[in-house]
This record gives C-alpha cells, sequence and structure tokens, in this order.
C-alpha cells in the first residue's frame, strides 16, 4: 500500500512540472494544476509516511525509478522510518502550501510565468522528497544538486531585483561548497565499503579508522551543515530565502534546511557508529551558538522576511543543540538518554517546519497586501487582515516556545535531556549541559521579544503607511493553507503522545531504543517523576481558570460602561502614526545591550545655518554587518578573486596554448601511469 | 576531629568560602569606591570567621592570633584608612574599569573554573574535606584581575588586599595546623606596612597629578 | 476529589493574599521612608474601585487589548497553581514543573507586551520594548538557579525539588542553593519590577518599565493586570521561602498540618517581603543600561551556583 501512495505522490510532482510547463502560457490552468498536483502529491506522501511509521514492521518498500545503465548509478527509492519521517515533513507542507499557493499566485498572474513557477515549486517538493528517500549516495546526490538547482530558479524567480540575483548566486556558491564536502565525505565511506549502497554503509564507523572517521565527520558537518545553515556557513540562508516568493521562502525554509538535518541524523546515527566525545561537544556549541546568534540579529532586522530567515538559523541551532546532546549520551552509552534527546530534536524539527512555514505564509500574505517587507511601514493590519493576524499570532506563540503550542513542547524536551545530561559524566564537560540549556533560555526568551516585535509592529497599533492602510484580508485557499499550519501547531502542542509514537519505529531503528514518555497526557523525561508537563491539561486548566475573571466583571462590573476613545498616551495629544514606537526602536535595548557583539555602525549627518543644535535636516543612518561577513567571507573572498588574477594569465586567448596544456597534461599524465 | 564533608563545621565553612567569592565577584562590578571597601571588609570578616570555625574545631588556639588580627587590621583599621582616604581625595568611584562589568563577571567566572581545575590534584591534602583551596585560588586570580582591570590606585589598593585573603584563606584551607603562624603574621604585617605606604603614595601622586589614574604614570618616564 | 479541593484552595488562597502581600510592602516601606503609608489592605479596596469603574478603550485598540488581561490573568493564576505553597505536593505539579512555570509567565508577559503596543501609544511601545528586554537577560539567570536546584533534587517537578530540599539540615548551608538563591532573588527582582530595577511608585513616565505598558488601561482590565502583577509576585516569593527555607511545610494533608504549614508560610512571606522592602529603601534605581550588569551578577552567581556542586562536592 505505501508502495503504491509513495508512487502516486512522487508521479503527483512530476505531473505538477509538465502541466506547469506545458500551461506556461495559461496562468490559470497552470495555476490549478501546480497547486492541485502539489495537494493530491502531498495527501499520498502524508498517507505513505504514515502507513510507514504506523503500520506493522513489514517489507520496506523500496523500488526503482528507472532502470539504470551504469554501474553504481541506481536511482533507488527505500522508505524507510527516518525517511519516511522527514517525508512526512515534506508533504504535510506540501497540502497547506498548495493550498496557499492557489491564491497566492494570482498576485504573478500576468505579471510573471505562473506556470515555471508552479514547475518549479513542485520540482522542488519532488527532489526534496527524493533526497529523503533515495537509498544510495550516487543518487542522493543528483537529488541533493537538483534540488539546490530548482532552490536557486526559486529564490531568483524574481530576477529584475538585483536582491534576488545576488542571493541567488550566493545560494548557488555556498551550496556547491557543501555539495563538495558531501562528495568527499561519500567517498571515504565508499572506500570502506566498496558500495554506493546507505545499507552497505550501516555501522560503517567500527571499519573506519579513527582519522578517516573523524575526517567523514567534518566533510558530513560542514555539508550538511551548509544547507542547514549553521553559523558560520549560514551567509546565503537570510539572503536567499526572503526574496522567493513567499510559498517557496516557506518550503525553502520549513524544509530544504531540513535536509541538512536529515543528512547528520542519517549519517551520524547511522553510519559513523559510537561517536568521540568532542562531535557532540561540537554540535552542541554550534547548536547553542547558531541559536543565540540567529535570534540576535532577527532582532534586529525589520525586513519582516529576511527576520524570519534569521529565525531559522535560531530554530537549526536548537535542533543541533539536541542532536549534539545526543551524540554525546551515546558516547557515553546511555541509548535511552541519546533517544530522548533525539526524539526532542526531530521533534523540534517537525514543529519548526510547521510554525516556520506558517509564519512565513503570514508574511507572504501581508507582503501580498502591502507591497513591502519593510515592517516600519506597517502596522494596524490586524483591523483589515484578522484572521491572518489571528494565524500570525499562533504561529508566533509557538515559535517563541510559550505553552501550550508544539514549540514549547519540543523546548521542553530539548532542556529536559540537557538536565539528564548533568548526571551522564563526571568530568567538567558536564557543566556544559545546564550552561547551554540556560543560552537556549535566553534564546527562547529574546525569540519572544522578537516576535512581540515582529507582531506588535507589523498587526498592531496605527497603520504607518498608505499601503498598510489600504490593505485587504487574504484569499480564501491562503486562509485555508495558513489555518492548517495553525491547528497542525495546535494539535502537535496538545497531543505530544501523538508525535512521540510515531516517532518510535524511527528511534528503534538509530538507537535501538523505544521510549514511552507519555502516560496519557502527561509528558514525562526518562526518568520516573523526573519532571513531567501536560500541555493540554494546561490549555484545560487556563479555560477551566477563566471563568473566574469573566465572574468578577459579572459580579461587579455589570454596570460599569465601556467608551472607546482616542489613546491617551499621558494626555499629550494629536496621537500620530509617527510617533509610535518603531521596530528599530523596539530592539534598541538589545542592539545597546550587545553593542560588543553588533558594534552597529552609525553615521549622523547634520545641516546647519549659524548653530549645531538648531539642526535644519538630520539623517541617521545605522546598520549592522555580521563579523562573519567582514571577517571571513569578504577576506576569502578577496583571496579568491586574487587567485583567479593570477590564473587569468594562463587563459591566454591563444588555441596554440591550449593545445600546449592538454599535450603537456597528457604527457604527465603518461609519465605518471608508468 | 575528623572532618568529613557533610557535618556541620565543614557545610559552615564551605558557604562562608562561597561568600567570600560571591564578594569578591561583587566587587568586579562594583564602582563606588567607598562601596568597594565595605565589601572588602564583609570579606575579610567572612574570613575570619572561616578562621574562627578552623580554630574551634579543630583545637588549634593558635589560628585565633589569624582570627584577631584579621579583625582588628582588615575588617576595621584598613577599611576605616581607605575611607579616610577616600573622603580626603574626593573621589567617589572608579570611572573607567578597562574592560565593562559583564565581560569581567565572566572572566571571574572562568578563573574561578580555572581555580577548581587547579586546586583539583590537591584535594586529598585538604583538612578541610571541601574545595576551599579551590576557593582561594579563585579568590588569587580574580584579585590580580581585578589589579590589572582597575585604573584608580586606591582600588588597586583594595584587589592587593583581596589576593592577600586569598592568601591567607589558602594559608588556612591547606594546612589546618601546618603552615607556622608567624609565616601568616608576617604576611599580614607585610601587606598592611605595603597598604599605608601606598595610601601615603596615592595622596602625593594626588597632590602631583591632580589625578589618581595609575596609567597617566606612564608619563613620568623621560 | 482531593485534588481538586486542593486546587481550589490554592486558586483561593493565591487571589485572596496576593494583594495583601503588595499592601504589606506599600505600608513597611512607606514606614521605613517615615511616611504614613497607605493601609495594608488597601490594594483589595483598590482592586474593587477598579473593577467598578467605567472603561476606556483606545480607538486603536483591537481585540488583543480586551484579550490580554484574561490571558495573563489566568496564565499567572495557572503559574501559582504548580507552585507548592501550604502543601509539598502542589496541585497542578503533574501538568508542570518548573520550565512549564517559567513558559506560562512568559505567556503572559508576551500578552502584556502585545498589549501595550496596541494602542498606538509611544510610551507603550516603549514599556514592550524594555519589558521583553529585561525579561530576555533575566533569563538565563533564572534558568541557570532553576536547573541547579533541579539537579540537586533531581527533577524539574517544583514538588520534588522541595521534598529533596526538605532533607536533614539546613539546605541554605550548601553553597549551591545559597548562590542560587541569591540569583533568585535578584531575578525576582527584576520580574516583580522592584527597584534597583524599576520603581513600582513611579510617575515619570520615561523611567517607566511596567507600568509603562498599564498607560492605557482603565477599569476592570486594569484590576485584572494589576491582581495578576500581585499574584506573580506572590507566587515567584512563595517559590523562593518553600525552596530554600522548606522547614514547616506540611507534607501530608491533615488540617492540623496543613494550618500550622499556613502560618509558617505566612511568616516566611513576610520576612521575605521584608528584605524586599529592605532592598527597595536602600538602593537607588539602576539607570536601564546597568540594569544588565545587575543581572549578568545574577547570571554568574547562578553559574557558580551550579560550579559549586563541583567545588564543594
Amino acid at each position: 500500500m505505501p508502495d503504491l501512495l509513495l508512487k502516486l505522490s512522487l508521479s503527483a510532482y512530476a505531473f505538477g512540472i509538465v502541466a506547469g510547463l506545458a500551461a506556461a502560457r495559461r496562468d490559470e490552468l497552470a495555476r490549478l494544476a501546480g497547486a492541485g498536483a502539489g495537494l493530491a502529491a502531498g495527501t499520498c506522501g502524508v498517507a505513505a509516511a504514515l502507513s510507514e511509521l504506523i503500520g506493522a514492521p513489514g517489507k520496506r518498500v523500496a523500488f526503482n525509478l528507472w532502470p539504470s545503465l551504469l554501474p553504481h548509478l541506481r536511482l533507488g527509492v527505500r522508505l524507510d522510518p527516518l525517511g519516511a519521517y522527514f517525508l512526512l515533513i515534506v508533504s504535510a507542507l506540501a497540502i497547506a502550501l498548495s493550498l496557499y499557493s492557489f491564491g497566492y499566485v494570482r498576485g504573478f498572474c500576468g505579471r510573471k510565468s505562473v506556470g515555471a513557477l508552479a514547475a518549479f515549486f513542485n520540482g522542488l517538493l519532488l527532489t526534496t522528497t527524493l533526497v529523503f528517500l533515495a537509498s544510495n549516495a550516487f543518487f542522493f546526490l543528483i537529488a541533493w544538486e537538483l534540488m539546490a538547482l530548482t532552490a536557486y530558479c526559486l529564490v531568483s524567480f524574481e530576477h529584475e531585483t538585483k536582491e534576488s540575483r545576488n542571493a541567488g548566486v550566493l545560494l548557488f556558491i555556498m551550496s556547491h561548497l557543501g555539495t563538495g564536502c558531501l562528495i568527499a565525505g561519500f567517498l571515504l565511506l565508499f572506500q570502506a565499503s566498496g558500495s554506493y549502497e546507505f545499507e552497505s554503509f550501516r555501522r560503517l564507523g567500527v571499519h573506519l579508522s579513527a582519522g578517516r572517521r573523524d575526517a567523514a565527520f567534518l566533510l558530513f558537518l560542514v555539508g550538511f551543515g551548509v544547507k542547514a545553515g549553521i553559523i558560520p556557513l549560514h551567509i546565503w540562508l537570510p539572503a536567499a530565502h526572503p526574496v522567493a516568493p513567499s510559498h517557496a521562502s516557506a518550503l525553502l525554509s520549513g524544509v530544504l534546511i531540513k535536509a541538512g538535518i536529515y543528512g547528520l541524523t542519517r549519517v551520524l546515527f547511522e553510519f559513523l557508529g559510537t561517536p568521540p566525545n568532542w562531535w557532540g561537544v561540537t554540535l552542541l556549541s554550534i547548536g547553542t551558538v547558531s541559536a543565540l546568534l540567529g535570534v540576535l540579529y532577527a532582532l534586529m532586522e525589520h525586513d519582516l522576511k529576511r527576520l524570519l530567515a534569521y529565525h531559522s538559523i535560531e530554530n537549526i541551532g536548537i535542533i543541533l543543540m539536541g542532536l549534539g546532546a545526543a551524540l554525546m549520551f551515546l558516547h557515553t552509552h546511555h541509548p535511552i538518554l541519546a533517544t530522548f534527546a533525539l526524539i526532542a530534536s526531530l521533534y523540534h524539527t517537525l514543529n519548526h517546519a510547521i510554525f516556520k512555514a506558517l509564519l512565513f505564509l503570514g508574511a507572504g500574505a501581508v507582503v501580498h497586501a502591502t507591497h513591502t517587507r519593510n515592517m516600519e511601514e506597517m502596522g494596524g493590519l490586524i483591523k483589515r487582515m484578522p484572521k491572518t493576524a489571528l494565524c500570525f499570532l499562533v504561529g508566533a506563540v509557538a515559535i517563541a516556545a510559550l505553552p501550550p503550542l508544539n514549540g514549547f513542547v519540543s523546548e521542553w524536551l530539548t532542556y529536559q535531556s540537557l538536565l539528564l545530561g548533568f548526571g551522564t559524566t563526571s568530568s567538567l564537560i558536564r557543566l556544559m549541559f545546564p550552561l547551554c540549556g540556560a543560552m537556549l533560555a535566553l534564546t527562547g526568551a529574546l525569540a519572544a521579544a522578537c516576535f512581540v516585535k515582529a507582531f506588535g509592529i507589523t498587526f498592531l497599533a496605527q497603520p504607518r503607511g498608505e499601503p498598510a492602510a489600504q490593505a485587504r484580508e487574504a484569499s480564501p485557499t491562503m486562509l485555508a493553507g495558513m489555518g492548517l499550519l495553525a491547528a497542525a501547531c495546535i494539535f502537535l502542542g496538545l497531543f505530544p503522545s501523538a508525535l512521540v509514537r510515531l516517532l518510535a519505529p524511527l528511534t528503534l531503528e538509530l538507537t535501538g531504543q523505544r521510549l514511552a514518555l507519555t502516560s496519557g497526557s502527561i509528558l514525562t523525561n526518562t526518568r520516573p517523576l523526573g519532571g513531567t508537563v501536560s500541555t493540554l491539561g494546561i490549555a484545560l486548566m487556563g479555560i477551566c481558570l477563566l471563568p473566574i475573571p469573566l465572574g468578577l466583571w459579572l459580579v461587579f462590573a455589570r454596570h460599569s460602561r465601556v467608551r472607546i476613545g482616542p489613546t491617551w498616551d499621558c494626555g499629550l495629544r494629536g496621537l500620530t502614526p509617527a510617533m509610535e514606537y518603531t521596530a528599530t526602536g523596539f530592539s534598541k535595548p538589545i542592539r545597546m545591550i550587545f553593542k560588543a557583539l553588533f558594534r552597529p555602525k552609525r553615521e549622523v549627518q547634520r545641516e546647519y545655518d549659524y548653530s549645531p543644535y538648531f539642526a535644519k535636516t538630520l539623517r541617521f543612518d545605522s546598520h549592522i554587518e555580521e563579523p562573519f561577513v567582514r571577517r571571513l567571507y569578504r577576506p576569502l573572498n578577496r583571496a579568491v578573486l586574487r587567485l583567479s588574477r593570477r590564473m587569468r594569465t594562463l587563459q591566454a586567448g591563444s588555441i596554440h596554448a591550449y593545445l600546449i596544456y592538454i599535450f603537456v597534461t597528457f604527457l604527465v599524465l603518461l609519465i605518471f601511469a608508468l | 576531629m575528623n572532618s568529613s564533608p557533610s557535618d556541620f563545621p565543614s557545610q559552615l565553612i564551605t558557604l562562608l568560602a562561597a561568600g567570600m567569592l560571591v564578594i569578591q565577584l561583587l566587587m568586579a562590578v562594583q564602582r563606588m569606591l567607598l562601596t568597594s571597601i565595605r565589601l572588602f571588609a564583609l570579606q575579610s570578616l567572612l574570613f575570619a570567621a572561616i578562621a574562627t570555625v578552623i580554630a574551634y574545631c579543630h583545637n588549634a588556639p593558635e589560628v585565633y592570633w589569624v582570627v584577631g588580627l584579621t579583625l582588628a587590621g582588615k575588617v576595621c583599621f584598613l577599611p576605616w584608612l581607605l575611607n579616610r582616604q577616600v573622603r580626603r581625595i574626593g573621589i567617589v568611584q572608579e570611572i573607567a574599569p578597562l574592560l565593562n562589568p559583564s565581560a569581567s563577571m565572566l572572566l571571574c567566572g572562568a578563573f574561578t573554573v580555572v581555580g577548581y581545575l587547579v586546586a583539583r590534584p590537591f584535594t586529598s591534602l585538604e583538612r578541610l574535606g571541601n574545595n576551599t583551596l579551590a576557593v582561594a585560588i579563585a579568590l588569587l586570580l580574580t584579585g590580580f584581575f581585578l589589579m590589572l582591570n582597575r585604573r584608580k590606585a586606591i582600588s588597586q589598593v583594595l584587589a592587593l588586599l583581596t589576593v592577600e585573603n586569598g592568601a591567607m584563606l589558602a594559608a588556612v584551607a591547606l594546612t589546618t595546623y601546618g603552615m607556622p603562624l608567624v609565616v601568616e603574621v608576617s604576611m599580614f604585617f607585610d601587606i598592611l606596612v605595603a597598604v599605608m605606604v601606598l595610601g601615603i603614595l596615592v595622596y602625593r601622586i594626588r597632590e602631583s597629578f591632580a589625578s589618581m589614574d595609575l596609567s597617566e604614570l606612564k608619563l613620568l618616564k623621560g | 476529589m482531593m485534588t481538586f479541593v486542593a486546587t481550589v484552595a490554592q486558586a483561593l488562597l493565591l487571589l485572596a493574599l496576593a494583594p495583601l502581600l503588595t499592601g504589606c510592602i506599600r505600608n513597611w516601606k512607606a514606614k521605613l521612608q517615615n511616611r504614613r503609608g497607605p493601609r495594608v489592605w488597601q490594594p483589595y479596596l483598590d482592586l474593587l474601585k477598579f473593577l467598578r469603574k467605567d472603561m476606556v478603550i483606545s480607538e486603536h485598540a483591537s481585540w488583543i487589548f480586551s484579550a490580554m488581561p484574561y490571558v495573563l490573568f489566568t496564565s499567572t493564576l495557572l503559574a501559582g497553581l504548580m507552585v507548592p505553597l501550604v502543601t509539598v505536593a502542589a496541585p497542578l505539579s503533574l501538568f508542570g514543573g518548573a520550565l512549564a512555570f517559567v513558559g506560562l509567565l512568559a505567556l503572559g508577559r508576551f500578552f502584556l507586551a502585545l498589549g501595550g503596543l496596541d494602542t498606538a501609544s509611544a510610551f507603550g511601545g516603549m514599556g514592550s520594548s524594555r519589558e521583553m528586554t529585561l525579561a530576555a537577560i533575566a533569563e538565563p539567570a533564572l534558568m541557570l538557579a532553576v536547573f541547579t536546584v533541579a539537579i540537586q533534587a533531581g527533577s524539574t517537578n517544583l514538588s520534588r525539588v522541595l521534598q529533596a530540599a526538605q532533607g536533614p539540615g539546613w539546605t541554605l548551608l550548601n553553597p549551591a542553593y545559597a548562590l542560587a538563591f541569591a540569583a533568585l532573588f535578584i531575578v525576582l527582582l527584576a520580574e516583580t519590577g522592584r527597584i534597583p530595577i524599576d520603581n513600582p511608585a513611579t510617575h515619570l513616565e520615561l523611567t517607566m518599565i511596567h507600568e509603562a505598558m498599564l498607560l492605557e488601561y482603565s477599569g476592570r482590565y486594569l484590576a485584572l493586570i494589576e491582581w495578576s502583577a500581585s499574584i506573580k509576585q506572590l507566587v515567584l516569593m512563595a517559590l523562593l521561602a518553600n525552596i530554600f527555607f522548606p522547614a514547616g511545610i506540611a507534607t501530608e494533608m491533615t488540617p492540623g498540618r496543613v494550618g500550622f504549614s499556613l502560618i509558617v508560610f505566612l511568616g516566611k512571606l513576610l520576612v521575605l517581603a521584608g528584605a524586599v522592602v529592605l532592598v527597595e529603601t536602600t538602593n537607588a534605581k539602576l539607570r536601564l543600561f546597568r540594569v544588565p550588569d545587575l543581572l549578568g551578577v545574577a547570571f554568574i552567581l547562578a553559574a557558580l551556583a551550579l560550579l559549586s556542586t563541583f567545588l564543594f562536592q
């Protein structure tokens, strides 16, 4: 059954691509075909993934896409629990995003090729799905590269703007850097196993020498890290994600970067065997740094979509913290704890996919309505787009890890695994766990601040600009897509046991353990009475407590009247939108406190006639550049350019010179062969 | 009397030692000179309390000498002297430490970890059954850092005094009976004299340069 | 059934006691400053008055403005039900421990800050911005201190933490607890908006933090918000008092034990309130950008508390 569903899903995506391209001239048709294909494929994919994860462990689904003619190249597809879990993520998003895209893409009608957009979108879904399903390294790499390519097409879809083009190129370069590392890493594994099949890589770590194992770890860390957007390999992410069409941004931030997490999980937990301690320490530290810096840079953004993109870095950091802790537990031979930490990080992977997609869709609806990504020009949208605002609020509460939504549950699991980690070793390294936990707390609180800003400045108060005042509510299909994701946020928050049960076959395969973790609606950690939480209980209790304030109202305030009046504002008259707190102002205290980190550059120009105290015009300019760009990438860029200039002398342009090169190479090879 | 880490005097000593460490950290962020002096007096008082507990529980009456000297000298006399000095020169604040408070706090935290790591091999030597030595080393390190971090001569003197507190704590912790009393006492007087000389010097510097900023002493060379 | 009774009783206790604590603190503070001060039960009268008053709602406000007092009130009360007050077993102990407690307070704060932004007033936005910033930098210290205590107890469940603290001897003699207490005390001052960080009695808009967010609120909404602030203060103080001075708390549910425990609990609260009053009267409000230094001290104290589990095994 999953066999058929999977084939259906893949062919539906393929149909979406073909139909999109075929109907390139007819926007309406292309829109319908693209969305319909994605919807159908997503539904089939979810069904296939669920039947693999819930169903009895029977025969694994495995088939070849295409009979291959080359040795080693087998276009094999295989559905195992880990792949199925990520298939679930991508397919679930495909449903919501396709629904949304039906309404959203209308904005491109007549302006851009809707057919091409539908084709690229379905193409990205297809290739991402194949990445999660590939059964050998060769096919995996092909799918991986195709995924990067379609992502590039989507990022530079609006190629009229320089920003999009630059972002696309940056994405392409960084992605290739990563793929290079991946190829090298897989070759290392191939050397040891003699085959490219993932099945032959299983538990390969024991056959590798320590040096090779470490080299493979580093190569995979960089390779998958680029895709995941870990700091300092993240620079492409905040550039590329915001410029794509919003449903594609949601896909990029929700699923594409998870391909990096998928790869790391697959390689670290399945292939490389019991890890040395420094792997886990490295991953945990990278995770902590990424989480903290990601949210700090997000706070400094007032471009709504860039802000969300930085939050992806933060959440990848949180996911990596769980993975790092799991590796450290594997090292100290605590498989149960490792499983717990793995569940925490995989839970967060799904949660992040859902709420980040939701937020991107919300941002997309806002941008669609106001034609700007700059938060400083928005405001007051909750009156004009109430449903979008509600969905965005659900996403904001979820990503800020507030109970009782899903972000809270997975961060709770992460905290618990870090806390339990303290007892696994007696060396000083165990101090890392609570300290990283404290940094996670800082991250969470900063994320809350950031989303107060994002929601408050965008949706509340008075509109700050004309487009915001004229905004109209998003179309029904867009709202349906967002509503679906918001419902998923609530469901995953209130019923964590459902997902924990879903993860059981996965952990059984990777760490040999299956954890129950739930009794009724109460989520527990691995220790009896070690810590419990019940989001459902919290939510129900909250509803039970609501009659108290309402009762007070009825008893005491029955006769009081409510008057709608102007904002008091401490008696100031003539409140204008220009007097509202801005996004930049909101995050100013944080910019001041973390000044050493941000090193904001500020420029004040004032023009005056006779005294500097009476300025005629005043121009204030402040911007923040990431130190990585300045310290790491700029010098690197310069070095590469310098090197290429040197190399240019080789490109003489004369045909004879080239012939000589070829001849000399040939000669050297011949001599070498002797 | 044989001490296990869990009995009451040991617990008391650990708590008091932790208190000394906390005061040290507070001094690292405190800018007001008068408050710093008060904190130092409090730290010395805690040290005196530790010494009293040790003297009482380990039957070491000679340690009472240390207690007496500390109380007289570092809890009463030196703070009074420094207080007077501060009032006379009329500078109440350490304006610009080299590192900002948060960074220096973090560094001090790191020094504490270093102290712990360094002291770990010697835990068996201690009679107190807990890591008072680690605290002592942490006090030494943070004291030195404090001296580095401060510009004003008075606060440097204070930092020196906390270093001395750390040294005394180490002495008491390592050798409840071991280190001859005469060493401790001479160390005490050494510092006492040093501080008085420094105090006079500070006043003179202030007179001649109208500043206590030690970085300006660089101007003295030809 | 027992849990139900306990839940209702604790909720009533929280609701009834919270304004009294606020009143005591205000009264004592005035006494220490040589003023007569408001009577101890003045906050009750204030709440009653607010409840009866008419309301003015800004024309720019959305439903967030009206929903906020309810969310804040319920989430704070819910957090309060997770903390053991007079018996070791907190009514909602199984529904969440320290982490859910912190999370619920954060949920209330999230909506409080949104409410501040909602009326398009410049002061509200300023208050929200400062509140979220200070809460963010207080969070690591809070969590680290909570972790230290939780690690000592082997559980994040507040009832379990309390049981662990109830062992033989005095908990505060353990430096880990003493340092964590110091850290949490600073965090308490920050979270309840007390003087070195925020001035609860200020009338100057530019220095307000918590009050600035409430400027546009009136009538029963204001009553709910003020009440939740009191409850939050009570709950945080109760947490500190019970974890670090666990003596006297009832381990079983007999009326005699619970009554005794209630008296002891009140005593502990009043002592802690006295400490807060002392700090408030002897200190001046810090400049906003000096507050991170103080919270940095709290963080380092908490880190030392953690380290001291090594230092003083």
